[in-house]
């Protein structure tokens, strides 16, 4: 599955950076503001996508170069220990914990939720990803 | 309070598990090592034990040792109950246990292998048997109950190459887990409704039980679990079939222990459940009944392993029979229960001995068949003698001859069935029919006796010689036949000698009636001295036994009808599976939506009968707020119904996009910027996916013929009640939070700070939809991701291309040709 036409492949040279600043940006602002891991992660997705209907599978293989379903082991990991770590001090599952960082002036208020949200972010990435490569590479042959 | 007692009591539990675990650790080679390990595990529990009834004496019925917490909120913890019965129980097993490690080791001889994967399993059976003698809490034991099936089935099933013995196992497996589900069944029913939870405080307000329908529905529920294990009438095949095991397992599982399970658990519930109505002709006529066929069938059976599973079927009978008639103990102070514990322990000290020389003969003389024993005494070979001679001594035992405990244990049961006569005289029968079995146990031996020293009345001729070569004797032959030998010594040493036993067991024995056994047991003379109804019962069956012994009558093979129950039964439930399967499971997937709705529909229709304030529009909604928003919401249905309108699946996927987008559209226009991102994002990513798949999906050849009306009945419900009840959801008010009544105001009030409905604690972020997504409902997260997780492995896995064009590649490879035709 390619779409090798001159302007998708030099528009998302450009779109390709802003929708992964985009998600970044969601992802960390997530918690308080518009935005959050399971938007990110479909951002993200999406950005993926794009490349790899412009520049083929090859291509696709340089710009992220694990399989996808590392994302999602790591992800669901990654949100499991998050959320059963509070077991081990006695505490209900997903019961979250916060601290204030404070970065020469400007304070950063952590919530263990938000490593939580990675995970999100990870799993959503790795499945949509995993997906629509799986598929593509069925219809590539 | 803590204490040592109830830790000892777990390690003695846990010991020969733990003992039979350490084994697999060793090489295969090291026989000796192994041997010496597994039987330290039952002797580690026959000392554990023992200090623990050294120190604290045998407890009272209603007194447990301390408790372990285990899962308190369960209310569950780990409690035992040494009384009386549990510990002659727990020395029982684990003493057995001691016996049957080096006979095992004997059996397998130089097999190496089997010993290995013998030793962790014996291990396994014998901590979870003596965990369910000693338990207090009523679940433990239902634990450890259904351990001990778990364990009989893996040794059942031993022959991995013998597909019977897999169906054997499945069959004693499926009988005995019935029983075991229908234990669990009558101990919760009984639990939740008396609140109580332990055999020590059953025991303790025995007296206050009352006797309504739900106890009494319980108790049949426990009986049934208790005939099951202990292979009464009518489910009794599953025994005889568990034959196919190894002889150890034979001798320790099926007829010293498990099956004795049953047994001990309605010694357990006599206190308490003797006085029920039903107790007495429930237990006396299953009991009565499996006693009379199994000793009819026994005698008529050619395989010694076979004959010998069925006279511990009768025997068996004979025990829920004894704790039946000891229910009129309890109501009627009538003297129908004497010394039980010796019952049993009679029981297994002369079936032991006759399964354990039954392999002994397997390896000796190469057969099992009474027939091929013919003349085995005048048979060269030391070991032969002595196996012959074990077996014939056992064989008295089982014939109750005087000067065995079993003479006096018999004795007893004629006593209990001469005074529950007295008190009611239909139960005659018993006595009658405990006789024609006692008859039976008689004529087996009579006839076994003949064979082995070759008689013309005994079964076969000299002709009969087993085909099979017996194995080379090794250093350990003579643990085929000793351990047999000291355990039928202790019969004849409690019947010539009682002082020691009756020392031994007048601390333990519970049940105590009858003063013409006030003393225990009675030297071997006595009962002759004092002749009465009992006496003259056992002259009865053994000259009656003797007669039919020798007598050409009931020599043929008889076929127990029994035995088609579990084969029409397992054909039936495979049948009917099957049947279900395929009605449920038709591979259509509009069939099952069609379930699913139609089960969802009814869910919520029944939920609006029951609460009619759900069919009413909730107070506060204003439908024309947003006038862009019905606009979008007409798009939205628009899309719907066009959608079964086109054909082409391409622009089915569009229309369905369009539905979405004008989804998104709703979610600007109710300020909902995230849900619309999201929703955006996720139009496009499944507009991709689904061109995908439709590019890879066959093209149909033909639409299914669909009954078209049902089915948009059914959608315009689904439709409907789905979102009426979103909607009631939004709006729903909770009267007890005042400043937060519905879910909205809750999310707002609380995604950053806590309040005291949440105990103080905050999402502690401003962005409510994102905080409900990691924090409120984050377990829901947590399992969406899971299920995402799941499809995308689906996907990876099911589809077949990457695999088939690897291969194809190696293939290439090996072959150096080129990558594709």
């Amino acid at each position: 599955m390619r779409m090798s036409s001159l302007i998708l492949q030099t528009a998302v040279r450009f779109i390709l950076p802003l929708t992964f600043l985009y998600a970044a940006y969601a992802a960390l602002k997530g918690h308080n503001g518009p935005g959050g891991g399971f938007i990110a992660g479909l951002i993200a997705s999406v950005g993926f996508c794009t490349y790899r209907m412009s520049y083929g599978d090859r291509a696709f293989h340089r710009l992220l170069p694990v399989h996808p379903r590392w994302l999602v082991f790591v992800g669901l990991g990654l949100a499991g220990a998050v959320a059963s770590l509070p077991l081990l001090f006695g505490q209900p599952l997903l019961r979250s914990a916060s601290t204030t960082l404070h970065l020469g002036g400007s304070e950063v208020h952590l919530v263990s939720s938000m490593a939580f949200d990675l995970g999100l972010l990870l799993v959503v990435v790795g499945v949509a990803v995993g997906m629509i490569s799986r598929l593509g590479e069925e219809l590539d042959r | 309070m803590v204490t040592a007692a109830p830790y000892l009591v777990l390690v003695a539990v846990g010991a020969p598990a733990l003992a039979g675990l350490a084994t697999m650790l060793l090489p295969d080679a090291r026989r000796l090592t192994r041997l010496s390990l597994a039987t330290a595990g039952p002797v580690a529990s026959v000392v554990l034990v023992a200090i623990h009834l050294g120190r604290n004496g045998v407890s009272p019925a209603d007194t447990p040792t301390g408790t372990i917490p285990w899962v308190p909120s369960l209310n569950l913890d780990i409690s035992f109950l040494v009384d009386g019965l549990g510990s002659f129980f727990a020395l029982l097993i684990a003493g057995m246990g001691v016996i049957v490690v080096p006979y095992a080791r004997a059996y397998f001889g130089h097999d190496a292998a089997s010993l290995a994967r013998f030793f962790p399993t014996l291990g396994f059976f014998t901590s979870a048997m003596l965990g369910v003698v000693l338990a207090d809490h009523l679940l433990l034991t239902v634990l450890f109950w259904e351990m001990t099936s778990v364990s009989s089935f893996l040794l059942i099933g031993w022959d991995r190459d013998d597909a019977d013995a897999g169906k054997r196992a499945m069959q004693a497996f499926f009988t005995t887990g019935l029983g075991g589900l229908a234990l669990l069944g009558g101990i919760l029913l009984f639990g939740g409704h008396t609140g109580i939870w332990r055999w020590s405080r059953l025991m303790a307000e025995a007296a206050t039980i009352s006797h309504d329908g739900t106890v009494v529905a319980a108790f049949v529920l426990m009986f049934v679990g208790a005939a099951t294990k202990s292979a009464q009438w009518p489910l009794h095949d599953w025994l005889p079939g568990a034959m196919k095991a190894p002889t150890p397992v034979s001798a320790y599982l099926h007829s010293a222990t498990m099956v004795k399970a049953g047994v001990f658990l309605l010694g357990r519930m006599l206190p308490a459940f003797g006085a029920l109505a039903l107790w007495l002709p429930l237990l006396v006529s299953i009991g009565a009944v499996t006693m009379l066929l199994g000793a009819v069938l026994a005698l008529s059976q050619d395989n010694l392993k076979r004959m010998f599973a069925y006279t511990t079927v009768s025997h068996l009978g004979l025990l829920v029979a004894m704790y039946g008639l000891g229910g009129a103990s309890t109501t009627e102070g009538v003297r129908t229960i004497h010394w039980d514990l010796t019952q049993i322990a009679s029981h297994a000290l002369y079936k032991a001995p006759l399964f354990l020389v039954v392999g002994a003969l397997a390896h000796l003389v190469g057969s099992t068949r009474v027939a091929q024993l013919h003349g085995l005494w005048n048979r060269p070979g030391a070991g032969t003698k002595a196996a012959a001679a074990v077996l014939l001594l056992s064989g008295y035992a089982l014939a109750g001859g005087p000067g065995t405990v079993s003479f006096i244990a018999k004795e007893l049961f004629f006593a209990a069935t001469d005074h529950a006569t007295a008190a009611h005289p239909l139960l005659a029968v018993v006595g009658v029919m405990a006789i024609a079995a006692a008859a039976c146990n008689v004529a087996i031996f009579v006839r076994l006796a003949a064979t082995v020293f070759g008689l013309r009345s005994g079964v076969g001729d000299a002709s009969d010689t087993p085909d099979a070569t017996h194995r080379e004797p090794d250093s350990w032959s003579f643990m085929l036949w000793a351990p047999a030998a000291a355990l039928i010594a202790l019969q004849y040493l409690g019947g010539l000698v009682p002082t020691l036993w009756n020392r031994t067991f007048s601390g333990i024995e519970a049940n105590v009636h009858d003063e013409a056994f006030a003393d225990g047991l009675p030297w071997a003379w006595e009962p002759f001295l004092h002749p009465g109804m009992p006496l003259l019962m056992s002259m009865v069956a053994i000259s009656a036994g003797t007669a039919l012994g020798f007598s050409r009558w009931m020599r043929g093979d008889l076929v127990d009808v029994h035995a088609r129950i579990w084969p029409a039964t397992y054909r039936g439930i495979l049948q009917g599976g099957h049947r279900l399967f395929h009605s449920l499971q038709t591979g259509h997937l509009r069939h099952y939506l069609v379930v699913v709705f139609s089960v969802l529909t009814l869910c919520i229709g029944w939920a609006a009968w029951a609460d009619p304030a759900m069919l009413r529009p909730p107070a506060g909604m204003d439908p024309f707020e947003y006038p862009a928003g019905l606009l979008l919401g007409a798009v939205v249905c628009a899309a719907a119904i066009a959608l079964p309108m086109v054909t082409e699946r391409v622009v089915r996927v569009l229309v369905l996009g369009a539905s979405g987008f004008a989804v998104v559209g709703l979610y600007l226009v109710y300020q909902a910027p995230d849900l619309a991102l999201t929703q955006l994002m996720f139009e496009i990513i499944s507009v991709i996916l689904f061109l995908l798949v439709l590019r890879l999906l066959p093209r149909p050849d033909h639409r299914p013929r669909i009954r078209v009306l049902p089915r948009l009945a059914l959608a315009s419900v689904v439709g409907i009640s789905i979102g009426w009840m979103t909607l009631l959801a939004g709006h729903a008010v909770d009267n007890r939070a005042e400043d937060a009544p519905t879910l909205g105001k809750f999310f707002e009030a609380h995604s950053l700070e806590g309040s005291e409905m949440t105990d103080g604690r905050g999402g502690e972020g401003r962005n409510v939809v994102n905080v409900i997504l990691v924090d409120f409902r984050g377990f829901d997260t947590l399992g969406e991701i899971t299920v995402l997780a799941t499809a995308v492995l689906g996907v990876w896995s099911m589809l077949p291309g990457r695999r088939r064009h690897r291969e194809e590649e190696d293939l290439a490879v090996d072959t150096g040709q080129g990558a594709q035709p």
